[in-house]
């Protein structure tokens, strides 16, 4: 066995390549092979043509849902840091057992099954849930509707991505020298300033991080929209799935998920270039 | 453990035996399950609804028919048109038995995705290869509550905002509701079919704003107006019946509620298809779906079944003398328009 | 920037606590606070056929998908790791492609693929997808592990006498398996938490936990699923304070200085 170690180890180019070999079998036959299927449909579905991916071009329902995907995880990226930044700054000020609270919820949020989340925010949300009952007692007679709306899924949305955000700026700024707030707070930085030309700068990469990261997993999020949002503003998965469902119409899913795909990639590979893609999720 | 396969991973031998046991049984159970359930043939499944009406064919068909036939029924929820498509083309079958309405009935006899069925078990039963089984309502209801005046009492009405500002809900369902919507613009019921599909698209643009929910599914029907998260909409009667039994301020009326027949098929190829022509003999004989019928308040198809239901209970379904006057019936094969394309529109309208 | 921290906290926090009280609620309809307490929704949960597969199937499939996973990656990681070869960044990347592909694409995709196969609606074919998605998270946690691994202490294993299979026994199996035991404990929960491919593959047969919510919370928001969501919740909270509360006792008895613990966010 030890001979077999060695004499592998004389030939360098085997070895690894024999430990790759299963896995990339795998991946070639039950990935690559299911995504190029849906490539190929795209394309054949119902007939060989570009059919499909001109009513996308053309299509007013398919426009208007690509736009609505863009802006509402544009609007859920720009909440996620509005809400994350925040928060990390407080763990990274606080005390250590404060700190450690936080860090708690964040990580239980994480791992709690966003389905499960999704259900609470129906819950809270519902007519007769404790947000409504609050506005009802705060005297407004009648409180607005919150359930299935743009409202409720982005809020859901932002509630199971803001983790994604609060990690990646947190882990930066644990990092950041506080000698190094310190000298320019002794140079006169204060307040605003201080965090405009110092914090800012010094948490960029966290941010970057974490709205891409945030940014594509809202792009593809099928559960929530589905289950909180309105149907007349639909995210592009959730098109994908009712247009499978319903219509069976293969073809037209097919050709609205390469385009998703395709729109995902280009974003993620911009990253690759400038960071490197191991870095997004690491 | 050093004494392992010549030539095997030497990384990987440490754990070998782990992996393989824990492995082996694993997968082996994970590839006997569905061959398990493959093997016991005296099952059938079925596509039900849900909710009471799984609850009254549970009780009034699928028990007394295994006690009788010893074939054990499991359901599958909720009906869907799509899942019987795609189970007959990809040959892994979900379900034996459903039931359709006319309009998917014709688009699934179209497909040849329903086995042909040659032999009525009640005259008149047999309608584009489905048996026809029970008359089901789309009806008016609101929440008490919120109108404790009255609510709406036919579909302009309904679509009258100033008069009965709230959130509505409607079926996310073209064939059902272009229908009402020429209804709510004015067109008599006599008139309406062929339907005038524009004209109906343009009405529907009227109420757009207000209807907060596009329902998919009887129950979420029910919980939507049982929990008040809207106050006016457009149900099945029988979905309507359980949020009043749940005790939730509602009310309906039967006026200008719109009757649908719903047809028992078989699923196209399915290898449990003489068992399925058995089961759907079966639900719609006399006894079994009078009793079906009355718990669940539909109307029943085949005549004979009317001898046992009472008076009271007919009160309570579309078809009786009392309320099918004020209804009227869908037209599906004067409908027209292609269904598959008005589908498609109506989606996209959804979005827009 | 406190007081917006604080109001994140509760943001973050309420949805998570407000399952609890809905599982003992005895209304049928999302109301809170509950009318009323009782346990019903609980017995219903674990007497409940259609619910209890689901769970079961659901645990079956990410046991199988952990096991396949790990058998897959392990020997992945230390090629990737260990070894300087033409190709491997290209190789580094297509471990964590699916990572990278939205869910309702290659659902679309195993729709197709595996009813070609004859594979859709079982749990072959849920485990044979589901290993895909698993494999990046895996991979990240185990290289990561791998990385900071130092070979001095195999090297010196070596030097003492210790053949290579004694050296991976000894040293580099113990140090390493904290690493397997989280990488494989990832595999584990993104298989079973895994919804959008199992609701368009799972089927009849193989119906997996999250679908049955999924449809469940689309068709008639069943109040079985508070029960459902307070019990996973109850399981994070006791896997990710564990660890939390293992260090304190280790440092209450020992009394060694921590080290910050990493957050565990991907």
């Amino acid at each position: 066995m030890g001979a077999t170690i060695s004499r592998l180890g004389e030939r360098p180019n085997l070895w690894p390549w024999l430990l790759l070999a299963p896995l990339t079998a795998y991946l070639a036959i039950f990935f690559l092979v299911p995504l190029a299927d849906v490539a190929v449909m795209s394309f054949t579905e119902p007939r060989l043509s570009l059919a499909n991916y001109q009513k996308i071009v053309t299509g007013t329902l398919y426009q208007r849902v690509f736009l609505n995907t863009f802006l509402t995880a544009g609007l859920v990226t720009l909440v996620c840091l509005c809400v994350g930044y925040p928060l990390a700054y407080l763990m990274n000020n606080s005390k250590p057992r404060t700190a450690m609270l936080i860090l708690l919820l964040v990580t239980m949020s994480f791992w709690t099954s966003f389905l499960v989340r999704t259900y609470a925010w129906m819950v809270l949300l519902g007519n007769n849930g404790p947000i409504v009952a609050l506005l009802s007692a705060l005297g407004l007679t009648n409180p607005p509707q919150l359930l299935f709306t743009r409202f409720s899924s982005t809020l859901a949305m932002v509630h199971i991505l803001a983790p994604y955000m609060i990690m990646n700026i947190y882990s930066v700024m644990r990092k950041i020298d506080p000698v190094l707030i310190r000298s320019a707070e002794s140079l006169g930085a204060r307040g605003f300033s201080l965090f405009r030309h110092v914090y800012l700068p010094l948490t960029a990469p966290g941010i970057a991080n974490g709205c891409v990261l945030v940014f594509v997993l809202c792009l593809g999020f099928y559960v929530t929209p589905v289950l909180l949002g309105s149907p007349r503003e639909q995210m592009i998965a959730g098109l994908i799935g009712h247009q499978i469902e319903e219509f069976l119409a293969f073809g037209m899913g097919s050709a609205m998920a390469m385009v998703l795909l395709a729109i995902t990639l280009a974003i993620l590979a911009v990253y690759h270039r400038r960071f490197g893609l191991d870095k997004l999720w690491g | 453990m050093t004494r392992s396969r010549p030539g095997s991973p030497t990384l990987l031998a440490p754990d070998r035996r782990t992996f393989l046991k824990a492995g082996g049984a694993a997968l082996a159970s994970t590839l006997a399950m569905p061959y398990i359930a493959r093997a016991q043939d005296n099952v059938l499944y079925v596509n039900t609804w849900g909710g009471p009406w799984e609850e009254a064919a549970k009780a009034h068909i699928f028990d007394p028919f295994t006690a009788e036939t010893g074939i054990e029924i499991r359901t599958v929820s909720p009906v869907s048109f799509a899942k019987l498509a795609q189970q007959v083309q990809t040959g892994t079958y979900e379900f034996d038995v459903t039931t359709l309405g006319a309009g998917e009935l014709i688009r699934a006899e179209q497909a040849g995705i329903i086995e042909e069925l040659a032999d009525a078990p009640y005259e008149g039963a047999l309608f584009h290869n489905g048996v026809g089984s029970h008359a089901f309502a789309t009806v008016i209801a609101h929440r008490t509550d919120k109108f404790p005046d009255g609510g709406p009492q036919n579909w302009a009405e309904f679509w009258d905002v100033e008069r009965f500002p709230g959130p509505r809900s409607l079926q996310r369902y073209p064939a059902r509701v272009l229908p009402l919507a020429l209804l709510a613009d004015g067109v008599a019921v006599e008139d309406l079919y062929p339907l005038d599909i524009d004209r109906a698209f343009a009405s529907l643009d009227k109420i757009k704003e207000h209807v907060l929910v596009w329902w998919t599914a009887g129950a979420q029907s029910t919980q939507i107006l049982r929990d008040g998260e809207i106050d006016l909409i457009g149900i099945w009667h029988g979905r309507y019946f359980e949020a009043e039994e749940a005790g939730a301020p509602v009310a309906m009326t039967w006026n200008q509620g719109e009757i649908e027949r719903a047809y028992w098929v078989v699923a196209k190829g399915t290898p449990n298809a003489e068992n399925a022509k058995k089961f759907i003999d079966f639900a719609v004989s006399a006894k079994p779906l009078a009793g079906f019928v009355t718990q669940a308040d539909y109307g029943p198809l085949n005549p004979a079944a009317n001898e046992f239901i009472s008076a009271e209970d007919a009160e309570r379904m579309p078809t009786s003398p009392k309320n099918y006057p004020h209804t009227f019936e869908q037209e599906i094969d004067n409908f027209g328009a292609d269904i598959e394309e008005v589908a498609q529109r109506f989606e996209e309208w959804l979005a827009s | 920037m406190r007081l917006v921290g604080i109001a994140v906290v509760i943001f973050i926090a309420a949805p998570l606590v407000i399952v609890v009280p809905m599982s003992f609620s005895d209304a049928r309809s999302l109301q809170f606070p509950p009318p009323g307490y009782w346990l019903g929704y609980y017995q219903a949960y674990f007497t409940d056929v259609s619910w209890l597969r689901p769970t079961w199937n659901s645990i079956i499939i990410a046991a199988a998908t952990t096991v396949l996973t790990m058998a897959l990656v392990v020997p992945a990681c230390f090629a990737l790791v260990r070894h300087r070869f033409k190709g491997k960044s290209i190789a580094d990347l297509m471990m964590l492609m699916p990572l990278a592909v939205p869910h309702i694409v290659i659902a679309v995709g195993y729709y197709s693929f595996l009813g070609d196969l004859r594979l859709v609606h079982t749990h072959l074919g849920v485990v044979l997808a589901h290993t895909c998605l698993s494999v990046p998270i895996a991979f990240l946690v185990l290289s990561a592990n791998l990385k900071g691994f130092d070979r001095n202490l195999e090297r010196a294993a070596q030097s003492l006498g210790a053949s290579p299979v004694q050296t991976f026994l000894h040293v580099t199996l113990p140090i390493l398996r904290p690493g397997l035991v989280i990488s494989a404990l990832f595999a584990f929960i993104q298989s079973f938490d895994e919804t959008v491919v199992a609701i368009f593959i799972s089927g009849r047969d193989a119906e997996t936990l999250p679908r049955k919510m999924f449809d469940s919370i689309r068709q008639e928001a069943d109040p079985v699923i508070a029960v459902i969501s307070t019990l996973l919740f109850v399981a994070v909270l006791l896997a990710v304070i564990a660890p939390f509360a293992w260090r304190g006792i280790r440092s209450r008895f020992a009394r060694t200085a921590l080290p910050a613990p990493s957050p565990a966010g991907r």
